[in-house]
């Protein structure tokens, strides 16, 4: 994994003291809250409903014990003990004061973490595949491109203004675990008949009021010339881009009224005009490359035997493979993922406990490196089959062994009004409600994948757009209602999913996913997921039996 | 009815106006009768001018549930006691009568279903 | 009148300001003058030939490409900042110097704060009209921030990667 140097620390220790000098300056008075405010929030600092939420950016979702630790110690000392891990793979918490935010951020420089650009109308935290480096299936390693983002992106000069905030995915396998068509610019690695390595560029995706699938601007751009290419993205937008409408002001609305073809000449015009100087050397590249190849693999057998014993004896942890462990490049090692889903709990808090026994089974079981996943969960990418047993065991002791990745219960959901002073209504109980209601581990396995994603409001923080099933929260004469779309998808077969009808009251929604379960239970063919069956059917059927009994 | 209250900026703790300072509890919070509107607008008026020890104050509408006075709004029902998926934080933790009666407090801003959601571990 | 503060070679200092802006519906002052994109490309020829310094500017929503063909007659090009947020004059002052070869001055007008500073020099900026009361010891603080920049721009700085080649 990437290490910073020292100008990498003397980055962070620069914008940190610059931040420390700005809430001193906002504590005295000097400046006023309209002033401060969009420099905390430059800093990925919120009000919300109960205290400031700091935002800390996970780059590409990737980190290492140290850092999973620290992030434990600042649960501790300067919140409730628990963080919220996020849909953009950042880590929130939600009890913070403002004089603390200065020391926290050095407690996190210290580490080389910091909350840059986690808000505010910037170029935001990268996605990235959270399988890379580990997966069978990937064409290149996405961090070494994502960490070339995350450098050229850090206080771009003149792309810290922009009509809105921004957002990028790197996928590099078939399997998109990114959601990159519904980012302002989704990036899939690939090869062509060449072998040369390059992107196909989408752009144009987005979430919130006006969701879009992003099109596809370019079929392969060559992987060299990336950043220029970005910069010319940034720069139509940044000239062309809404700013009398906040509401219209994300690149998918230019997208959309310029059209794709339109958008894409321009970008391509910008580029011819910016030529090579801004792609990053051929050495720095190759730096950054080094940083992620270090990684070596013991040669194991294919097969191990302890694995395959405990897996028999143990019904709890075999299921706790079927569902949560997945192939992995080299013989004899597996991706885990842990999710932060138990039954009943709040979707993607961990406490400061939790955080520390994953750090020391990453340390000590899968060569210190952590990610986090957009849908709130945690993997460790390296994990020999010899070590699973003793890494579920521990897990299953922290209460973080719950089998159910991918599956109905492994719910996505924002804040909510629990939390977020945008929200409209809470998501939090509703995903609770609806996991308690799907517990039993049998009827789940059996029932597959199918992703709920709930969003507190509109804005989609919970990516309810592209659930299998979407639900979002609405408020209604200040009651709390819940609006059900069907049909989504935020993967590689991206879709979003339309309304099925009128917004139910919170106590309904529990058992309209049942109703809606059990029409796709009887109507399903061999090997159909929810959505494939829904996608075969349409709407109607399920509809039916949502409503069916409301008259 | 109505109260005024804010962020306090030093915490971003939720604070209520009390008699020209500001209070951590709803409790304790000055109630503004719908007939004393200037009042309550003076108030308020002041707080704005307090920059430097709340951030945005305004005022909100109260509702009587069961004798006593409450947010109107769930969010702000949910400001005066905490998360409900955390039912030992925020102000909750405390206890008592007065959180009682508000995670109680039914009225225009709630359904049924609603109160079927709050969690009591 | 708001001052002016002039960064040269990485020195920030208050100047005179021979420059006098000029309304639309105004009548034209002797002197050197900063007027707008319109009033530039109707009467701007004639005004050159009157021996005067002439200045345009622009506001955040035109292109500079439409000043394009007269820069070099133009002394000081005046990007506007109707709000901080809005930053479009970050790409103007960058196509002005890497694109067009500008080496006139690019002045920041409007709401130009302290805390932007850093940026705009990056972007090709060499003058300000502070709208927050900042002094040139401010600016100079604000810029001299960051001792590392992790990309090319418009200011030579060296980014990150060519100190690490070093």
């Amino acid at each position: 994994m990437y290490r910073y140097d020292d100008i990498d620390r003397e980055f962070l220790a620069d914008r940190s003291a610059e931040f420390r000098d700005q809430v001193n300056r906002r504590l005295a008075g000097e400046l006023t809250e309209d002033q401060f405010k969009p420099l905390r929030l430059m800093n990925g600092l919120y009000l919300q409903l109960h205290a400031y939420m700091l935002r800390i950016a996970i780059p590409y979702g990737s980190m290492d014990s140290r850092q999973l630790r620290k992030l434990a110690w600042i649960a501790r000392k300067y919140d409730k003990g628990y963080g919220h891990f996020t849909t953009r793979t950042n880590l929130q918490f939600h009890w913070i004061k403002l004089a603390d935010t200065p020391d926290i951020l050095d407690h996190l420089a210290s580490v080389d973490m910091h909350a840059i650009q986690t808000s505010g109308n910037c170029i935001r935290n990268t996605t990235a595949d959270p399988y890379a480096g580990a997966t069978p299936e990937e064409v290149d390693d996405p961090r070494v491109w994502s960490e070339a983002i995350r450098q050229w992106s850090s206080l771009h000069p003149e792309f810290s203004y922009l009509p809105r905030k921004f957002k990028i995915a790197i996928t590099a396998a078939p399997k998109d675990r990114t959601a990159a068509r519904v980012h302002d610019i989704g990036l899939a690695i690939k090869r062509n008949r060449k072998g040369d390595l390059g992107f196909e560029v989408m752009v144009g995706g987005g979430l919130g009021a006006t969701p879009h699938v992003g099109p596809t601007i370019r079929e392969f751009l060559p992987a060299e010339q990336l950043l220029s290419y970005l910069e010319a993205i940034l720069r139509v937008y940044n000239r062309l881009g809404r700013r009398d409408n906040r509401t219209k002001a994300r690149i998918k609305i230019l997208v959309a009224s310029l059209g794709a073809e339109e958008f894409g000449r321009q970008v391509e015009a910008e580029w011819a005009a910016i030529g090579a100087g801004s792609d990053l050397p051929a050495g720095e590249m190759a730096r950054i490359r080094a940083a992620f190849a270090t990684k070596t693999f013991e040669t194991l057998p294919e097969r191990s035997e302890s694995f395959e014993v405990a897996k028999s004896a143990d019904p709890a942890f075999a299921r706790f493979v079927r569902n949560n462990v997945k192939a992995h490049r080299a013989p004899g090692y597996a991706i885990v993922e842990i999710s932060l889903k138990a039954i009943g709990e709040t979707p993607g808090d961990a406490s400061a406990d939790q955080m520390e026994v994953i750090a020391d089974l990453g340390e000590r079981y899968g060569q210190d490196d952590i990610r986090v996943t957009h849908e709130q969960n945690i993997v460790l990418p390296h994990v020999k089959l010899d070590d699973l047993p003793a890494v579920h065991a521990a897990l299953a002791k922290a209460g973080l062994a719950t089998p159910n990745i991918n599956l109905i219960s492994d719910i996505i959901a924002c804040p909510g009004l629990d939390y977020c002073a945008l929200a409209n209504a809470r998501a939090i109980p509703v995903a609770q409600h609806i996991a308690e209601r799907f517990a039993n581990q049998d009827r789940a396995e059996l029932i597959g994948e199918l992703k709920i994603k709930i969003s507190g409001c509109i804005n989609a923080c919970g990516h309810h757009h592209v659930g299998h099933i979407g639900i979002l929260g609405v408020d209604k004469k200040g009651e709390e209602f819940y609006q059900l779309t069907l049909g989504g998808s935020g993967a590689e077969d991206a879709s979003v999913g339309k309304v099925l009808g009128p917004a139910l009251p919170a106590n309904r929604v529990a058992e309209a996913i049942d109703a809606m379960v059990d029409v796709y239970l009887s109507q399903r063919q061999t090997g159909e997921r929810f959505l494939d069956t829904l996608r075969r059917t349409g709407p109607a059927p399920f509809k039916e039996a949502v409503y069916a009994d409301a008259h | 009815m109505r109260a005024l209250t804010a962020n306090r900026l030093s915490d971003g703790e939720v604070v209520f106006w009390s008699q020209g300072r500001w209070v951590e509890r709803f409790a304790e919070a000055q109630l503004f009768a719908d007939e004393a509107a200037a009042a309550a607008e003076a108030a308020e008026g002041h707080a704005k001018t307090e920059t430097k020890v709340v951030v945005e104050p305004y005022l909100i509408d109260l509702v009587e549930s069961e004798g006593l006075w409450a947010p109107l709004s769930y969010r702000e029902r949910i400001r005066a006691l905490g998360p409900t998926n955390h039912p030992f934080h925020g102000k909750q933790s405390e206890g008592g009568a007065v959180i009682e009666a508000l995670q109680h407090a039914s009225g225009a801003a709630r359904s049924k279903g609603r109160v079927d959601l709050i969690r009591r571990k | 009148m708001p001052t002016l503060i002039r960064c040269e070679n990485g020195a920030f200092a208050a100047a005179e300001d021979p420059f006098t802006r000029v309304a639309d519906d105004q009548e034209l002052p002797q002197g050197d003058v900063i007027i707008s994109l319109q009033r530039f490309l109707n009467d701007g020829e004639r005004l050159i030939g009157q021996h005067r310094a002439v200045g345009v500017v622009l506001k955040s929503s035109e292109e500079v490409a439409a000043l394009s063909i007269d820069l070099a007659k133009v002394a000081v090009v005046a990007l506007d900042f109707p709000a901080f947020r809005d930053g479009r004059a970050y790409t103007q002052a960058r196509l002005l110097r890497e694109r067009y070869g500008f080496e006139g001055e690019v002045r920041a007008v409007g709401d130009v704060l302290r805390e932007q500073v850093g940026f705009m020099l990056r972007c090709g900026f060499d003058a300000f009209e502070p709208a927050d009361g900042a002094s040139c010891e401010d600016l100079a603080m604000a810029a001299r921030r960051q001792r590392h920049v992790y990309q090319r721009a418009a200011d030579g700085r060296r980014p990150a990667f060519a100190e690490r080649e070093a």
